[in-house]
């Protein structure tokens, strides 16, 4: 079975936001939630570099691990998704996630921050595939129809890759090859314990 | 005005996470107000992670089971203590209705809380698995809002117990002496003399007052996270939280053991607010001393009334 | 179960924003429900339209997208940017419910940036204007189209018969497709005025003027994709990575493959600049020295292409005068670099080659935007870099048809496919038009004499180019006298236009104070709704977007393409065709007007049809070869698109559909459809046939100058029968060369009859005039180029600094340059005076450079898109950009003691101007130098204006507008604006 990942080529990332946006559209992500975000580190500076990031669905998932009701699972495809109808929106996950992807629909300061919500890698959750309760409460479900996640397929530079790990890690090593140059493999080491070796 | 190479001198991943000291973070600028968003990766989130299973949990897990455990062990070496000289038959008002309620209120809601603040903990580990998901989830919900809410009468009680019994828990000489002599258990039949509160009982009200305190406010971070700096005050907030947690729920579990089967004639002091004088004399020596003294003067003393028996 | 989901739903992150949200009715922007919502809309729409009120109460129609239900796919473009990147619509019950990536478009191949990836909002929208309203008594009411028409067709004649055909200004947009943009160029003409303009103004109006002053055509010369082969890249005043994201992919990918050079030079380090293997950071209005400069050390060196400028181009002589002034240490005084930096970078691009300059408003939006831009491609054309793949002169467009619009003729000065204003190009229209040049002529105003100006008549007026759009307030507030027509403007029909994106904004407040009729045909409000104190006559026409119609646009490498109507429009709107033609109803001339056009039935009335529009585009643009993309062709082009090459944008020649054409047939697309031109990929190349796409330069200026020909010496275009340069195609020369017996019957008949039938003037019957195409087909079967095979010229001698000079900016922190490069006289142009010389010398003279210490430059960011009043209310992306600000330097920041996020005040030197902002400090901006994007309204000048837009139109963010602050100043060409560097003051604010 195919492991999928994300990688982010910050060496063609432009923080176009296009990832950003192209995630909104496709699961109707309200405001104030942002599954997807790109960074800027150094800005304005001359190493900055633009970042895209979102779930990277880690291997053993920190988020899963902490969850006091074990609502994550991991899917054959090794995307980490998780039953909003048993989350108790605790933050926990949003707390042993590097990455910050989990999000919370209320910012309020006591009780419930509401149900997580987090990149699903187009893949929606637990409810049966393509139905219109999956849809209302993870969003689309593109890989369910064949389709890989919308935020990079649209990526305005195909910095953002998505797929099976390994294709992606080779596309990647390629770039660099070609160009002699890559900031890294972002956020491979954490989420996954291993980092995309680029030489040649 | 240099030129500059920006491709050459891109930043590399590697290079930041090697400069990473632990609880720190890859940030940068991001257009949308949200300060978390700025944060980039935070690989330290793990060892947050890796601390709640491998050293909380544990720690909740070897407070609770270990203390029972060694509760059981002792009951069953040491059996119920008697009131020695019987009972007298005669009471003694030890606290009165308002005593009674706030300790009430203050034990059901800490039950409460610890019992909502373990399954939350450990719950998955114990619970889930004969619950199923769904009971198991609303369940955990409940028990998330009850911990919300009753955390305010708790704090609440933790507050007025402070100033109601703070006078008699003064440490003092008479304090050391009673823990030399193990609280009268070492030597059985003597029996060091007592104030209204014992050497232990100071123990467990100030374990109540300070660890109260302490997990009321860790308790407040975790529940107020925005007005924490960062997610790492979050983190070390709730590992407080529940480290403190453990230490107090071990503590009230020997509190409760001695409260109830393991001391005879202890309850009453909580429920009818009356100890037999034995028990008091037993227990709490000078007190009853004390009392007794008002008693000729008055027959009434702050802590209550002196009854005859009939 | 007790854990019931939550409805997920807004929460504000606080501040003006939430505001912002709870002011609307608390409805929360709950997304499924939302759709739901704007479900209603469709379908049945037309048959209520404006009699009923209650239009939100209608059945819910549509469930959102059922992923298990089949959806039809709709390919349209995206509306916002010149890239053109593809969309695919999925519709469901005539609901857009789905957008998917557009993998087989050769252009963006599936991608995206922001706002491309959040289109499906556009059609949306909730804060789009929603049926017709009018302000009365100050307070805005919803009317019905007829009442709203009828009133404004009153006004019109009204109007008109007061002050004449010219006071009333048309401005149109660079968002209309190519079919409204020439129809409303039409009707403009028909209305008998030369006030007609769009944002091209703003935009590349001095690309337009520099460039085809220079080679021929005004235009990106390659595309995109092709700079995929550029080995050289400089970007100079462009940061693509906001404004073209799309592109990037291309050049980023080039950048690798190639292990290319990419020079930025720029202000600011900027996105694109992260991606450059070399950032140099330059003084804003500088580019004239900084590429004279370069030209000095390549001319010292010997860099230069001297084969291909000997062959190619005139006039370097000349200009070496003026370039070899610029020795390094005036280099350094004007603008700070360092020789090295400047001959590394003029060496690389000179010798490592093919190497390709790019362009954008940090070069045209000068009051030496002409200038800057002629000075771009003398460094070209002295390094051979034009004509071929790899190279030329990358000129990113602007809006999404900007350069359909320009070609439309949406433009004071010409007609469309630039025939210019001369009675021979109006004859040319009339006859396209089917009408007698004396019934248009009939429609223009006759001109008195005024303050000395000689008077005009009815035809001579004809010939006068218009009031540029960066002037029309000054038109309406300048004594009559001093505006060269009859009266000044006294209406303003602006469809699809902000009021935002024009310098000096509180100019243009007291000029729509001053309006008798202000008339705005948009899918949104814009500022033109908000900023004045109107209270009656003042008209809102809700249009519908491009993806609620059909038509083409042209992409900025002048690829067309077609685009599908995805679903019906939304609310009341209705397109811009119908709009127009209700309105010529009105105004008594419909009938006349549309005779040519396919009439059907559309959504409240007939309207026309795109294709008859193309198809009238495509009898009338021979000189710009805009007549072989017929509707069938490039509708076949958007079924085929998968099959062009990426880097070649050629369809293999095999295809039965598209074989061998370029994508989208960029013009010029020569000859009759039938006759199957592939379109030009790259301008000027003579390295492959004409027939495949290839070309020369356009001698377009003369045959020759002071005894020196300016016609190509040894160069033409491969397989060419004439092995030399020469003129345009003219029946003359066809006789001449003994090639007019190749003509058909049917093409002599027409070439007859446009002459007609008087032989002296059958030969002079061009290639532009010929409206059978058949001069056209035979100089392409005999190899040659129908425009003529010249030179193209450095020294422009009918335009003012015929080389370019530098000149400081107006407003500049160097006084002590102004003496030697002061701007230029003051003097009249485009019917306007122009006073920049006084402004400049009474700013030196009382030192405001002292009181406005700091360089304000402004431009773009990746989520908004020009005025921003679609963007700012696509909550997708508004959320990305909650707060106008302004980019302010660390040290400059650290010194005034302003912090990031911080609210601050920006002066400007005019009007006693100020803005309130965020303080955004980076070090993007160097010291000394403050940026502030320009998508921002609804704030002014310190007041929010939220409750002047109609209720419920008001854009989700709101800002101060950084043209509140930015000041006079115009390129005596074209009146371009100075939008990139003027002077201001920071302050904290409290
Ligand atoms: N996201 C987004 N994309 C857009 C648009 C939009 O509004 N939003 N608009 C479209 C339109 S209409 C256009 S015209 C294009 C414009 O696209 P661009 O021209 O690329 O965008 P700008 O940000 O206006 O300006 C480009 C750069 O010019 C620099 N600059 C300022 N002053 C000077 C100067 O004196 N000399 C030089 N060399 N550079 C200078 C600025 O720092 C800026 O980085 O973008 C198109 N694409
Ligand atoms: N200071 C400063 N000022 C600038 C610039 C700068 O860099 N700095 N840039 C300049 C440039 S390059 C440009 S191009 C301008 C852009 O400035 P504008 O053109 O004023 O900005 P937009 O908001 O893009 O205006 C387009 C309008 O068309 C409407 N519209 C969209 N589709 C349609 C349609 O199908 N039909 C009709 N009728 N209307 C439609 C939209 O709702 C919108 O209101 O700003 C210029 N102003
Ligand atoms: C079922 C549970 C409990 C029982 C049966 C119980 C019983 C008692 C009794 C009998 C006393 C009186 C001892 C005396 O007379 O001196 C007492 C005192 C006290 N209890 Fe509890 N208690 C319980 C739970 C709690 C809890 C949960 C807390 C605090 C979190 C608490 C805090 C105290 C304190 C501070 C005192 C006074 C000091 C002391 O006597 O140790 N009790 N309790
Ligand atoms: C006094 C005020 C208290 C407050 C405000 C408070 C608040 C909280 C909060 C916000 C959490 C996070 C989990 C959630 O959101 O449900 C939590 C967890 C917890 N609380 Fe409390 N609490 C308080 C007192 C207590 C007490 C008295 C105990 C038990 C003795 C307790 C035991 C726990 C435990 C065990 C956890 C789980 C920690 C973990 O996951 O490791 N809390 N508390
Ligand atoms: S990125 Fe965060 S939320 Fe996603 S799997 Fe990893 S820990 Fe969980
Ligand atoms: S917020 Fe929900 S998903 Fe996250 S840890 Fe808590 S219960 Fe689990
Ligand atoms: S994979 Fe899908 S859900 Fe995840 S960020 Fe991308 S678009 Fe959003
Ligand atoms: S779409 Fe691609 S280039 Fe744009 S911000 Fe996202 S990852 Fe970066
Ligand atoms: S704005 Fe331009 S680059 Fe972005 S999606 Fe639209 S056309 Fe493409
Ligand atoms: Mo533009």
């Amino acid at each position: 079975m195919a492991r999928m990942k994300f990688l982010c080529d910050a060496d063609r990332c432009i923080e176009c936001n296009a990832c950003v946006t192209a995630c909104k559209n496709e699961h109707e992500v309200p405001w104030g939630i942002n599954r997807r975000r790109v960074v800027t580190i150094n800005d304005g500076l001359p190493g900055e570099r633009s970042v895209s990031m979102a779930c990277m669905h880690c291997t053993d998932a920190p988020c899963a691990q902490v969850c006091p009701v074990n609502c994550f699972y991991t899917t054959n495809d090794g995307v980490v998704l998780h039953n909003k109808d048993t989350c108790i929106g605790c933050g926990y996950c949003f707390y042993a996630c590097p990455f910050g992807a989990p999000q919370y629909p209320q910012a309020s300061n006591f009780g419930s921050r509401g149900k997580m919500d987090k990149c699903t890698y187009c893949s929606g959750g637990p409810e049966e595939d393509l139905s219109i309760a999956e849809y209302e409460k993870y969003g689309a479900n593109r890989l369910a129809e064949g389709k890989l996640p919308l935020c990079a397929e649209m990526c305005s530079t195909k910095s953002l890759l998505a797929g099976d790990g390994d294709i992606i890690a080779e596309i990647y090593r390629e770039r660099v090859v070609t160009r002699g140059y890559g900031s890294g493999a972002w956020g491979w080491k954490t989420a996954y314990g291993e980092t995309v070796n680029v030489s040649a | 005005q240099q030129p500059v190479n920006p491709t050459a001198s891109s930043v590399q991943e590697q290079q930041l996470l090697d400069a990473l000291k632990p609880g720190e973070t890859i940030s940068g600028r991001i257009s949308i107000p949200d300060d978390n968003a700025a944060d980039l990766q935070k690989p330290s989130n793990k060892d947050w992670m890796g601390f709640n299973l491998k050293v909380s949990d544990r720690v909740m897990g070897v407070a609770l089971v270990g203390t029972l455990l060694a509760l059981l062990v002792f009951f069953v070496v040491k059996g119920r203590l008697k009131i020695e000289a019987g009972r007298a038959g005669r009471t003694i008002t030890r606290f009165n209705v308002f005593e009674r309620t706030v300790h009430w209120t203050m034990a059901i809601s800490f039950i409460a809380l610890a019992l909502s603040g373990i399954n939350v903990a450990v719950g998955r580990y114990i619970v889930l698995p004969w619950l199923g998901y769904e009971a198991f989830g609303s369940l955990t919900y409940l028990g998330k809002l009850a911990h919300h809410y009753l955390a305010w009468p708790f704090m609440v009680c933790v507050v007025i117990t402070f100033l109601m019994w703070v006078r008699h828990n003064i440490p003092n000489k008479l304090d050391l002496r009673w823990l030399k002599e193990g609280g009268g258990l070492l030597v059985k039949g003597k029996h060091p003399p007592a104030k209204k509160f014992n050497a232990g009982q100071k123990i467990v009200f100030w374990g109540v007052v300070v660890g109260g305190s302490l997990v009321a406010a860790s308790g407040l971070l975790l529940m107020f996270p925005y007005f924490l700096d960062s997610a790492t005050d979050w983190q070390l907030a709730q590992i407080a939280h529940a480290l403190i947690a453990s230490g107090m729920m071990a503590m009230i579990l020997g509190h409760i053991y001695i409260g109830t089967v393991g001391t005879e004639g202890a309850l009453d002091a909580m429920t009818t607010g009356q100890v037999d004088v034995n028990w008091a004399e037993q227990h709490h020596s000078l007190w009853l001393e004390e009392e007794l003294a008002k008693g000729a003067v008055q027959r009434r003393g702050p802590g209550g009334e002196v009854t005859p028996a009939e | 179960m007790l854990i019931k989901r939550k409805n997920i739903h807004a929460s504000g992150t606080g501040g003006a924003l939430a505001q912002s949200f709870l002011g609307m009715g608390q409805r929360k922007l709950d997304r499924r429900s939302f759709l739901r919502r704007s479900g209603v809309a469709v379908g049945g729409l037309a048959a209520v339209s404006s009699l009923s009120g209650g239009l939100f109460e209608r059945a819910e129609a549509a469930t959102p997208h059922d992923h298990a239900a089949p959806a039809e796919r709709r390919k349209n473009m995206c509306t916002h940017c010149s890239v053109g990147c593809s969309v695919i619509a999925e519709v469901q019950n005539g609901v857009w419910v789905g957008q998917e990536p557009a993998f087989e478009s050769p252009i963006n191949r599936g991608s995206h940036c922001a706002k491309g990836a959040s289109s499906r909002e556009v059609v949306h929208g909730d804060r789009r204007l929603k049926y017709p309203m009018k302000k009365v008594g100050g307070d805005w009411v919803r009317i019905t189209w007829d009442q709203a028409l009828d009133e404004i067709g009153a006004k019109m004649l009204e109007i008109r018969e007061k002050s004449g055909a010219d006071s009333v200004y048309m401005l149109g947009s660079a968002k209309f497709t190519n079919e409204a943009s020439y129809l409303f160029r039409k009707f403009a003409a028909f209305w008998g005025t030369n006030n007609v303009d769009h944002q091209a103004r703003i935009c590349h109006s001095t690309t337009v003027a520099g460039v085809a002053n220079t080679w021929g055509y005004g235009a990106q010369t390659n595309s995109y994709n092709d700079i995929r082969n550029a080995k050289t890249i400089i970007f100079m005043g462009s940061n693509a990575a906001e404004a073209h994201p799309v592109a990037m992919q291309h050049i980023l990918s080039g950048k690798e493959t190639q292990r290319a050079n990419v020079f930025v030079l720029d202000p600011r380090m900027t996105r694109t600049a992260a991606h450059a293997t070399e950032f140099v950071r330059i003084r804003p209005g500088t580019d004239i020295a900084v590429i004279w400069g370069m030209l000095w050390h390549i001319f010292q060196n010997g860099w230069e292409d001297k084969e291909f400028i000997r062959k190619r181009v005139y006039g370097f002589d000349e200009a070496k005068a003026e370039i070899m002034k610029w020795n390094p240490a005036e280099v350094e005084r004007v603008t700070g670099l360092k020789e090295e930096v400047v001959k590394r970078v003029a060496e690389t691009f000179a010798t490592v080659k093919p190497a390709t300059f790019i362009w954008c408003m940090g070069g045209t939006q000068h009051t030496v935007g002409t200038a800057n831009v002629r000075a771009y491609c003398t460094l070209l054309l002295a390094t051979g870099n034009v004509g071929d793949i790899g190279m030329g002169a990358n000129i990113f467009r602007g809006h999404t048809n900007v350069q359909g619009a320009t070609d439309m003729g949406l433009d004071v000065g010409n007609l469309p496919c630039y025939y210019g204003l001369a009675p021979a190009a109006w004859a040319h229209w009339c006859r396209v038009w089917d009408v007698p040049f004396s019934y248009i002529e009939s429609r223009f105003d006759e001109v008195p004499a005024k303050q000395g100006r000689e008077a005009r008549t009815r035809a001579q007026n004809m010939e006068v180019s218009g009031i540029p759009s960066t002037r029309w307030f000054d038109a309406t507030m300048l004594d009559s006298e001093d505006v060269d027509q009859q009266d000044g403007v006294k209406a303003m029909i602006v469809f699809g236009h902000g009021a935002n994106t024009i310098p000096r904004m509180k100019a243009a407040q007291n000029g729509m104070n001053a309006l008798d009729l202000l008339v705005v045909a948009d899918p949104h409000p814009t500022t033109f709704a908000a900023l004045h104190t109107r209270t009656d006559n003042t008209y809102l026409l809700p249009i519908c977007t491009n993806f609620e119609v059909a038509g083409t646009r042209t992409a900025s490498n002048r690829s067309i393409q077609w685009g599908e109507k995805v679903v019906e429009p939304i609310f009341e709107s209705d397109n811009d065709y119908a709009v127009i033609y209700r309105l010529s109803q009105r105004l008594g001339f419909a009938d006349e007007m549309f005779k040519t056009f396919e009439m059907v039935d559309g959504k409240f009335s007939k309207e026309p049809t795109a294709e008859s529009i193309l198809r009238e585009i495509n009898r009338g643009g021979w000189s710009t070869g805009y007549t072989g993309q017929s509707p069938e062709r490039l509708k076949a082009h958007m079924r085929n698109q998968h099959k062009f090459d990426i880097i070649t944008l050629r369809a293999p020649k095999d295809d039965p559909e598209v074989g061998g054409d370029y994508y989208g047939l960029p013009w010029p697309c020569w000859g009759t459809p039938e006759m199957r031109h592939p379109g030009t990929h790259v301008l000027y190349n003579t390295n492959i046939p004409v027939a495949e796409g290839g070309g020369a330069f356009r001698p377009r200026f003369g045959l020759e100058r002071e005894g020196v020909s300016l016609l190509a010496e040894d160069s033409w275009p491969v397989g060419s029968d004439i092995e030399d340069g020469y003129p345009e195609f003219t029946m003359a020369l066809l006789q001449k060369l003994g090639w007019d017996s190749e003509l058909t019957a049917e093409e002599r008949a027409v070439i007859e009859k446009i002459g007609n039938n008087n032989p002296e003037a059958i030969a002079k019957v061009s290639w532009t005039l010929d409206l059978s195409g058949g001069i056209q087909r035979v100089a392409i079967k005999h190899g040659c180029v129908p425009f003529g095979n010249g030179k193209a010229r450095v020294v422009a001698w009918n335009l003012p600094d015929p080389v370019p000079v530098h000149r400081e900016p107006i407003y500049t922190p160097r006084p002590d340059l102004v003496a030697d490069y002061p701007t230029r006289e003051d003097g009249r142009q485009l019917r306007m005076p122009n006073i920049g010389h006084t402004v400049q010398a009474r700013a030196v003279e009382q030192k405001l450079f002292e009181q406005f210490p700091t360089v304000l430059t402004s431009g773009r960011l990746v989520e908004f898109e020009g005025g921003g009043e679609e963007t700012r209310s696509n909550p997708w992306l508004a959320e990305l950009q909650q707060d106008m600000f302004c980019e302010v330097n660390t040290q400059d920041a650290a010194a005034k003691g302003i912090k990031d996020g911080s609210w601050i005040w920006v002066y400007g030197p005019e009007d006693n101007a100020k803005v309130r902002v965020k303080a955004l400090v980076t070090d993007r901006v160097a010291p000394g130098v403050a940026f502030m994007p320009f998508h921002f309204a609804g704030w002014f000048m310190g007041e929010d204006q939220r409750g002047k837009y109609p209720q419920g139109t008001d854009p989700i963010v709101l800002g101060e507008s950084v043209n509140a602050v930015t000041t006079y100043g115009y390129d005596p060409v074209t009146g371009m604006h100075e939008g990139k560097a003027t002077l201001c003051r920071i302050e904290a604010a409290a």
